[in-house]
């Protein structure tokens, strides 16, 4: 893996000044420059993994900033979580697929909740995630939105408003114009327990053929 | 935009000749060549426009039940099982159990069964819609249409629509009672108007026959036959049933008072919609139009649908009533008894535009490297495929041959003012109606081989070569003198397996505008099926004497459309042919 910085391709001048261009980095597409002239004045970006013994961590994954991965928590191979800005914390039993990206680009901490799936593809950049929630395969969250819990992001559905705004609970995003409705929540008991079987089978499963990262401390 | 190629389906007039591509009313007349059929008796090209359909099947597309169709319109033309549809967004619903009642604090220990607990209601997967939220729950996860048959036969409207059966029930028994008797000569009583029946013969009763078959609640034309046929059907009670004579039909609900009684309509809706807040609780027209009942305006009163049944359909020919096509009737099945379909029979022909398709790899390649956001999508629009005016440009025809035999191949082009050349020549409006490009092709035939299954090609390599040396002499030592000539653009230009690559050449007017499109005439000769095929011996020396009575030629027509003309902006005068 080489560094982060060294792979961006298009360079601009990454003053105090600030100067508006937008910087490409593969795999995370643009940046505004004055995250990275955040990072690169305030607090260089020091890998720093706390990962729980109890998470599975696959090593084939891209890990940058700190970042603190909770028990039981789950990350595929090929997934990718970016603390460009600040800290990213995962809670407890989450599912982090393949190829999913989940970027802090703000200063204070990315608190992802418990028991959250991230399906292959999908694409979180949310401030703060609560519990339970379900973001499926190539859906893409801005970092303008922040999710609640029970929320559902239906399939490649885009939550990309420009404006802040916070998804109540039991929020449910689905078809191609993302349409929204408010789940009543019938059936999240049965639900949670198809999350936590889930979870429980691929702690078995994940390590026979995957090999294992473990964080700073171990 | 794609070069396209069209096969012409000449059931929409009596010519053969199909119409010039430039009318917009063509567009009806050709086919892409996977809709169209064959009749081999008749030895034409069938489309969907001409054929006979016949229902063979009707069955449930979710969970593939066959609905006898006797059952079918008692249904209602949905399924009766357990498949029902999100109101919300049209997804399969699927019955799930509730959650068990105790958590309090939402964290549940105990593992949970796999049995679920009693009341069980219908979830949508997609958009998390249930059918508790409208007050519909089951005790048990089976036959849930039989449960809900009762909220759906009290609703207002299809209680009207029952009594509007109900109503018209004696007159539809009459209509059908009245032609079956006409139908079967014996029963009918020799009256004046069924005279001419009897006289003719039987081939003519037959057709007649046909002609009066039962179109049930659709009244005779004839008044008198239905008249004195209802006489035996109902009775003597109402001597002269007609339609005008039937009784006034009242409706169960006075409309002006039904927006009161809670059905909407009328000041109800005007009201609700006045204390709208967001647009998301009026339903949506695509929600509310699936359903056969009136549907509540409300989001949030929409019931599950019941899934609409589908029909496996059977296809024939419209002059020799033969089978085109025949599905298997099992739902599950997705092969045919019959499958007459053109791409069997006609060469499959597919159009590239040389030039569109290296920019297109070329932007391709760019974008490669990219990332997924930064593509620009307007500047390849108006690179690729397009043609300008006052330029030539080559594009390939490439032939796949469906047949087990070699086929020749002539290809034409139909010159598109075929109609106005007996009118004033030269005319100002004649000129315009000129197509503002030419185009060349090959001018002599050429071969395609045979079709074989794929492990053939491994082994026989040298057999297309001996084809080509012992079929085409001829033919061959033309065509390259075409292509030596154009720098080969125009004439053949590759031969693989079945599929034969053939250059042509289209030259643009310096003042054209619009598209390219133009009538091509593919007619290919082949070898018919005879009582003793001589299969394989290709290159034997017998093979010229014995062939030519066996020999037959085929003709079809196709529009291709090579895309549009960027047209050029200095005004110029003279046409570049």
């Amino acid at each position: 893996m080489t560094d982060f910085f060294e792979d961006r391709q298009a360079v601009t001048n990454t003053t105090r000044s600030g100067v508006h261009e937008y910087i490409y980095y593969p795999g995370l597409g643009t940046v505004l420059p004055q995250q990275i002239t955040y990072a690169l004045n305030m607090a260089p970006i020091r890998d720093k993994y706390t990962i729980h013994s109890k998470s599975i961590v696959c090593q084939d994954v891209e890990l940058k900033g700190d970042i603190t991965i909770g028990s039981g928590t789950i990350v595929h191979p090929k997934a990718t979580i970016f603390a460009i800005a600040g800290p990213i914390v995962i809670g407890s039993g989450c599912i982090i697929e393949e190829g999913a990206i989940i970027v802090n680009r703000r200063k204070e901490v990315m608190r992802i909740g418990d028991d959250n799936l991230f399906e292959i593809g999908c694409r979180v950049e949310s401030p703060t995630v609560g519990n339970f929630n379900t973001v499926s395969t190539r859906a893409r969250v801005h970092h303008t939105v922040r999710i609640g819990s029970y929320c559902v992001i239906g399939t490649g559905c885009l939550l990309v408003p420009t404006e802040d705004e916070v998804l109540d609970d039991y929020s449910v995003t689905y078809g191609p114009a993302a349409e929204r409705r408010i789940w009543s929540g019938r059936g999240k008991v049965q639900e949670a327990d198809l999350r936590r079987k889930h979870a429980e089978y691929l702690r078995d499963m994940l390590p026979k053929f995957n090999r294992l990262r473990r964080g700073d401390g171990t | 935009m794609t070069p396209t190629l069209l096969y012409h389906c000449p059931c929409l007039s009596n010519s053969p000749v199909p119409p010039p591509p430039h009318l917009a009313s063509s567009s009806y007349s050709f086919h892409p060549l996977h809709t169209l059929f064959f009749c081999e008796e008749c030895d034409a090209v069938r489309c969907n426009r001409c054929v006979s359909v016949e229902v063979s099947t009707y069955y449930c597309p979710n969970c593939l039940f066959e609905v006898p169709s006797a059952s079918v319109r008692a249904e209602k033309n949905r399924c009766a099982r357990n498949c029902f549809m999100c109101p919300n967004c049209r997804n399969t619903l699927s019955v799930v159990p509730s959650d068990p009642p105790d958590s309090s604090d939402g964290r549940v220990a105990i593992p949970i069964s796999t049995v679920g607990e009693p009341p069980f209601f219908l979830y949508c997967n997609h958009c998390r819609w249930d059918s508790a939220e409208v007050g519909i729950t089951f005790e048990k996860p089976t036959g849930l249409a039989a449960q809900l048959q009762k909220f759906e036969d009290s609703a207002p409207e299809s209680l009207e629509f029952d009594r509007l059966k109900e109503h018209f029930e004696p007159f539809l028994r009459a209509s059908s009672l009245s032609s079956s008797t006409s139908n079967a000569p014996a029963a009918v009583p020799s009256s004046a108007a069924h005279s001419h029946h009897l006289h003719s013969n039987s081939i003519t009763a037959a057709a007649s026959a046909a002609l009066a078959r039962d179109i049930p609640g659709v009244s005779k034309y004839n008044p008198l036959s239905r008249s004195t046929s209802t006489r035996g059907g109902i009775g003597n009670k109402d001597r002269s049933t007609n339609k005008d004579e039937m009784s006034v039909y009242k409706s169960r609900v006075d409309i002006s008072t039904a927006s009161r009684l809670g059905s909407g309509g009328g000041d109800a809706d005007v009201e609700y919609m006045r204390h709208l807040e967001t647009i998301g609780e009026v339903a949506s027209l695509e929600q509310r139009w699936t359903n056969s009942w009136a549907t509540p305006l409300q989001t949030g009163d929409l019931k599950p649908l019941r899934i609409p049944l589908h029909s496996k359909r059977s296809k024939r020919c419209p002059a020799c009533t033969h089978i085109l096509i025949k599905p298997e009737q099992k739902a599950q099945s997705v092969r045919y008894k019959i499958k007459l379909v053109a791409a069997n029979y006609l060469p499959a022909i597919t159009v590239a535009l040389p030039h569109a398709q290296q920019i297109q790899s070329e932007a391709a390649k760019r974008t490669l490297g990219k990332s997924t956001i930064t593509v620009t999508d307007d500047d390849r629009g108006t690179a690729a495929g397009g043609m300008h005016a006052g330029k030539t440009y080559p594009f390939h025809l490439a032939l796949t041959n469906p047949l087990y035999d070699p086929i020749q191949v002539r290809l034409s082009v139909q010159r598109m003012h075929v109609a106005t050349t007996s009118s004033a020549e030269g005319g100002a409006p004649e000129k315009a109606r000129r197509p503002p490009f030419a185009v060349s092709l090959p001018t002599s035939s050429f071969p395609i081989a045979a079709f074989a299954e794929a492990w053939e090609y491994e082994d026989d390599e040298d057999m297309f070569g001996v084809d080509d040396d012992d079929e085409l002499g001829l033919g061959r030592a033309g065509r390259e003198k075409d292509g030596r000539g154009r720098v080969k653009t125009v004439g053949v230009l590759e031969k693989r397996a079945n599929v034969t690559v053939v250059g042509g050449e289209v030259v643009i007017g310096k003042e054209a505008r619009g598209g390219v499109k133009f009538n091509m005439l593919v007619s290919y000769t082949y070898r018919s099926d005879d009582p003793a095929p001589s299969e394989g011996n290709e290159g034997s020396p017998s093979k010229a004497a014995a062939k030519p009575p066996e020999i037959k030629t085929f003709a079809f027509y196709t529009v291709v459309d090579l895309g549009a003309i960027i047209p050029k902006e200095e005004p110029r005068s003279d046409m570049d042919f």
